[in-house]
């Protein structure tokens, strides 16, 4: 944090206070009875006003009460993809008294959205989910989050910061359409590559002897047991293709955004028929691989780039 | 409670709110009764829940500003007041926001445009009901908004118990109410009341009963009616709990059989009418006529000599207004006024040598019965002294009459009738029969009517209806008019049912303390305050403060152990609830205490990493704490989101597995 950042934090208010719509009408009201009963000397003009004030005063006590003793800890999301909603959660918890009407926002540039719960309970850590909106794909570093309220009379918005530094990654944005890219040019390597070899996950072919230095992992026990010596089971082998997805080391700006979304839609695409898919991105390269953590350690690849600093 | 019901009860103490404010206008009698009628009928439809200008905002925001620019005409052209024409407006304003869909921005509108009429009512009204409409509103517009604030923009399918809502929320209001009154209190006030504005008697109307004469016949159903009529503040005060003093207005000098008519000629209006030069006696008495007086006929005590500072209060303000005096009958106000505040000086010792025209009080009706100058002659038996005359008369009537409020039928001679028939009657019978036996005699005597009584409330003397009263004045020479009144002292005063009278005792020092403590509150009461303050009055003397006792060491030691051990028991009780708390927390105080184990051990989770990713990525490592680590995990998240129970063993269990590898 630079020098500035940090002067800035610690002259910061620790509370802020912001009219809302109503609450500047009310205010212009109490003005208002305020100089009518200075004008009259109207002693119930003076006690309305005090009473328009006393309210004011009140309002900014109970509403200290509600966020000053909250505690929040940010559950993130297993995959939030850029421009769509995605669910942001929060637990909050207070070791005693009452919260009302609380509002959780997030304060990093780009993300949109916020949660709102009733009621938090002393001692019954309460998860509230957001719909939070994020404008670009990459890190988006969380270093605080904003609890405000409008309780009691919705005059005035409370809102107390909190420090709680982590990082949400974003993937690229969904609902591209591509073309579907050239086979990987190298042959798939080990028993995996023959597409031949009865080692596949698919339709039961047989049964057979073990042979040494091979996966002890097909023996079939039962029918071992059964015969008094090891049997492999050969299943079918499901066609499947490996590829290699590879980003242009030059591209940036809009072109490198499309290009990534791209390649998400893409990875995502080959995936899901049973693909491997691996990924190039110049400085950083993935293998080949499949099931939902590859896919979602090629989005996180795919969103990191250009941010790598 | 259900998102329906909350928002049902937020209607409803948002419609209760706006009525508050809408009754302090109200309170004023300034509205109009179409006003008040549309008033109720959107209340009424809005408590029904139906919203019917919710499908017509066009067409009924246009209708609104008709009657806007109506009203506003209206007060222009100075046919309605200005300050009673915004408050109606905001009543039509406030009316169709609680009848229009209803949403937070709505729930705001009405209550502000209830800010504004309440500050009206406050312009317009000074009574006592007027704090009452003001709590009323503080309590239910506060917890209104509050409910309102609790529900999300799109609406909530949320249950939960809006108890500690109304709890927090009234707590608050407390206080607010507090500093209302610590601010209407301490701050200073620079300027005067000079909007102080009295409203019209309302509904009742006035009930004193001051008219251009007095008729006989009827029930005096007046005498059980106790609403205050005005207020006496006498100089020197007298201190007395009960005045029992006579406040004459009107006398009358023509009687025609059934009714009494005055026949003094007005003399032009004047700012003040002065018949003699005070003396040391005077009593100077600053009398405030009520609303519910309904007349503008000037009373006071006994022998008035003057009457100055005549103020007509009315919906409008406050104006000086000339009086009219009428030779020997009354001194009546000349500008019609909702109240009238004036000072009034009596001298008892007040005489007239003689009349400037005696042939106005003997005159007797042209068909009076005969009977009744025989009776005289015979009650007097020859005597020829005025006072005597009237105090055997008045004995005489005491002695063989009974009084009675309970008269019916309507007789031709219902003086003969109360003589001879009935011989039972109200004030005004006896008044009637005692002025006429002494004018059959020959005697100058009147009828004179006004007020009789006077009870203590707070610094002031009140009057109410039911005090109003008729009595004999007769013509002493060298004396003047004396006063002898024939009717039986039971009779004289009000006479309310006994909870009733309680009642409106009540309400009256209420009222009196409301007067004097708020509406008339002025720097001079801060002054004292403060002075209060810095030097407070000395009720004990001087050598009793200087050997008052200082308490014992016992007293002072009981105190100390007292303070120890509530301070202990708090400090106790405040652990049990966090422990509690935390045992509420196991879950998430488990997950804390496996980061910090973690955190010892030197892994640290990395930015966005959920400790499941965590447990995966040590296991795929082969990280020796990696089976622990699973095992933790998963208890953590059974019992986190899966209901699962977690003892406080098998959390310890699994956290002293959590133990770094030992290098060598």
């Amino acid at each position: 944090m630079s020098f500035w950042k940090r002067l800035r934090a610690r002259w910061r208010a620790p509370r802020g206070l912001k009219f809302t719509r109503s609450g500047r009408t009310f205010f212009v009201v109490t003005i208002g009875i305020g100089l009518g009963a200075l004008n009259t000397g109207n002693n119930l003009l003076y006690l309305v006003l005090g009473l328009l004030l006393s309210l004011i005063v009140v309002s900014g006590v109970l509403s200290e009460y509600c966020v000053r003793d909250v505690k929040v800890r940010r559950l993130l999301p297993d995959a939030a993809h850029a421009a769509e909603p995605f669910a942001m959660r929060y637990e909050l918890q207070r070791e005693r008294g009452l919260g009302f009407a609380l509002s959780i926002r997030e304060l990093a540039p780009g993300l949109t959205g916020e949660a709102f719960v009733a009621v938090v309970r002393a001692g019954e850590p309460t998860i509230v989910r957001a719909q939070l909106t994020a404008a670009r794909r990459g890190p988006y570093p969380l270093a605080e989050l904003e609890v405000s309220t409008l309780f009691p009379f919705g005059l005035f918005a409370k809102t107390r910061r909190l420090e709680l530094p982590e990082t949400l990654l974003v993937f690229p944005r969904r609902g591209f359409a591509c073309v579907e890219p050239p086979e990987s040019g190298g042959a798939p390597a080990g028993d995996g590559g023959n597409p031949r070899r009865r080692d596949g996950t698919g339709d039961l072919l047989g049964l057979r002897e073990l042979s040494h230095g091979e996966d002890a992992r097909r023996v079939h026990w039962l029918k071992s047991a059964t015969y008094g010596r090891l049997l492999r089971v050969e299943r079918e082998r499901e066609e499947r293709r490996q590829f290699v997805l590879s980003l242009a080391e030059r591209l940036e700006g809009e072109a490198l955004e499309t290009r990534c979304e791209e390649l998400a839609a893409l990875a995502r695409r080959l995936l899901d028929r049973g693909h491997e898919v691996g990924l190039d991105t110049g400085g950083h390269r993935i293998r080949p691989g499949g099931g939902p953590g590859h896919e979602r350690r090629v989005l996180s690849a795919l969103a990191w780039v250009g941010f790598e600093r | 409670m259900s998102p329906q019901g909350r928002t049902r009860l937020r209607l409803v103490l948002r419609d209760l709110s706006a009525t508050s404010a809408f009754a302090s206008i109200v309170l004023s009698g300034s509205v109009p009764a179409w006003a008040l009628v549309a008033y109720l009928l959107a209340l009424f439809t809005s408590l029904a829940g139906r919203r019917p200008l919710s499908t017509r905002p066009t067409f009924s925001v246009l209708l609104l500003l008709l009657t806007g620019l109506v009203l506003f005409g209206a007060a222009f052209r100075g046919l309605m007041d200005l300050i009673v024409a915004a408050c109606v407006f905001a009543g039509l304003v406030t009316s169709h926001r609680m009848l229009s869909e209803s949403t937070r921005g709505t729930d705001q509108q009405v209550q502000l445009t209830s800010l504004l009429m309440l500050a009206g009512g406050a312009a317009l009204t000074g009574e006592l009901w007027y704090g009452a409409c003001l709590g009323a509103f503080a309590i239910t517009s506060s917890l209104s908004l509050a409910l309102g604030v609790l529900e999300p923009e799109g609406g909530s399918e949320e249950h939960f118990d809006v108890k500690p809502v109304m709890g927090r929320v009234g707590t608050g209001t407390a206080f607010a109410v507090a500093g209302a009154v610590a601010f209407f209190v301490l701050f200073p006030r620079l300027s005067w009341n000079i909007a102080a504005r009295r409203q019209p008697p309302g509904l009742l109307g006035g009930t004193t009963g001051m008219s251009d004469s007095v008729r006989l016949g009827g029930a005096g159903d007046i005498k059980s009616n106790p609403r205050v009529v005005a207020r006496v503040r006498l100089s020197p005060d007298p201190g007395v709990d009960n005045l029992d003093a006579y406040f004459p207005g009107r006398s009358f000098d023509v009687f025609d059989g059934r009714e009494w008519k005055g026949s003094g000629v007005a003399k032009r209006p004047r700012q003040l009418v002065s018949f003699k030069r005070p003396t040391r006696k005077t009593v100077s008495q600053n009398i405030e006529l009520l609303p519910a007086y309904g007349s503008r006929t000037l009373i006071a005590l006994e022998h008035p000599i003057g009457f100055n500072n005549v103020t007509a209060v009315g919906s409008a303000g406050s104006a000086r207004t000339p009086v009219v005096e009428v030779a020997d009958e009354e001194v009546r106000v000349e500008l019609p006024g909702n109240g009238y505040t004036y000072t009034a000086l009596s001298d008892p010792d007040a005489t007239l040598d003689a009349l400037e025209d005696p042939s106005r009080y003997d005159a007797l009706p042209s068909e009076l019965d005969p009977r009744i100058g025989q009776l005289a002659a015979h009650v007097l038996n020859g005597e020829a002294r005025p006072l005597q005359a009237a105090l055997l008369l008045q004995k005489y009537l005491q002695r063989d009459f009974t009084y009675t409020l309970e008269l019916e039928g309507s007789p031709a001679d219902p003086l003969a009738e109360f003589l001879f028939v009935r011989k039972s009657g109200h004030c005004e019978h006896f008044a009637t029969a005692l002025t006429v036996l002494l004018r059959s005699q020959g005697f100058a005597a009147r009828v004179t009517a006004g007020f009789f009584g006077g009870e203590r409330i707070g610094s002031a003397y009140v009057l109410r209806a039911g005090d109003a009263h008729a009595w004999t004045q007769v013509f002493v020479p060298g004396q003047g008019w004396v006063t002898v009144d024939a009717t039986p002292e039971a009779g004289r005063q009000n006479q309310p049912a006994r909870v009733l009278a309680w009642l409106t005792s009540m309400y009256e020092r209420l009222e009196d303390l409301w007067r004097a403590r708020v509406v008339d509150y002025s720097f001079q009461d801060q002054l004292q305050f403060a002075q209060q303050l810095v030097r407070p009055p000395q009720s004990a003397t001087k050598s009793e403060e200087v050997t008052a006792p200082l308490p014992g060491a016992a007293p002072v030691a009981a105190a100390a152990v007292t303070a120890v051990v509530v301070y202990v028991v708090v400090q106790r009780l405040g652990r049990k609830r966090r422990a509690g708390d935390y045992r509420r927390n196991k879950a998430s105080g488990f997950l804390d205490q496996i980061e910090a184990r973690l955190s010892r051990a030197g892994i640290v989770r990395l930015p966005g990493e959920a400790i499941e990713e965590l447990t995966l990525r040590l296991t795929d490592g082969a990280h020796p704490m990696a089976p622990a680590l699973a095992k933790a995990t998963r208890a953590y998240l059974g019992a986190r989101f899966g209901g699962a129970s977690l003892s406080a063993d098998e959390q310890a269990r699994l956290l002293a597995a959590l133990t770094p590898p030992r290098v060598g």
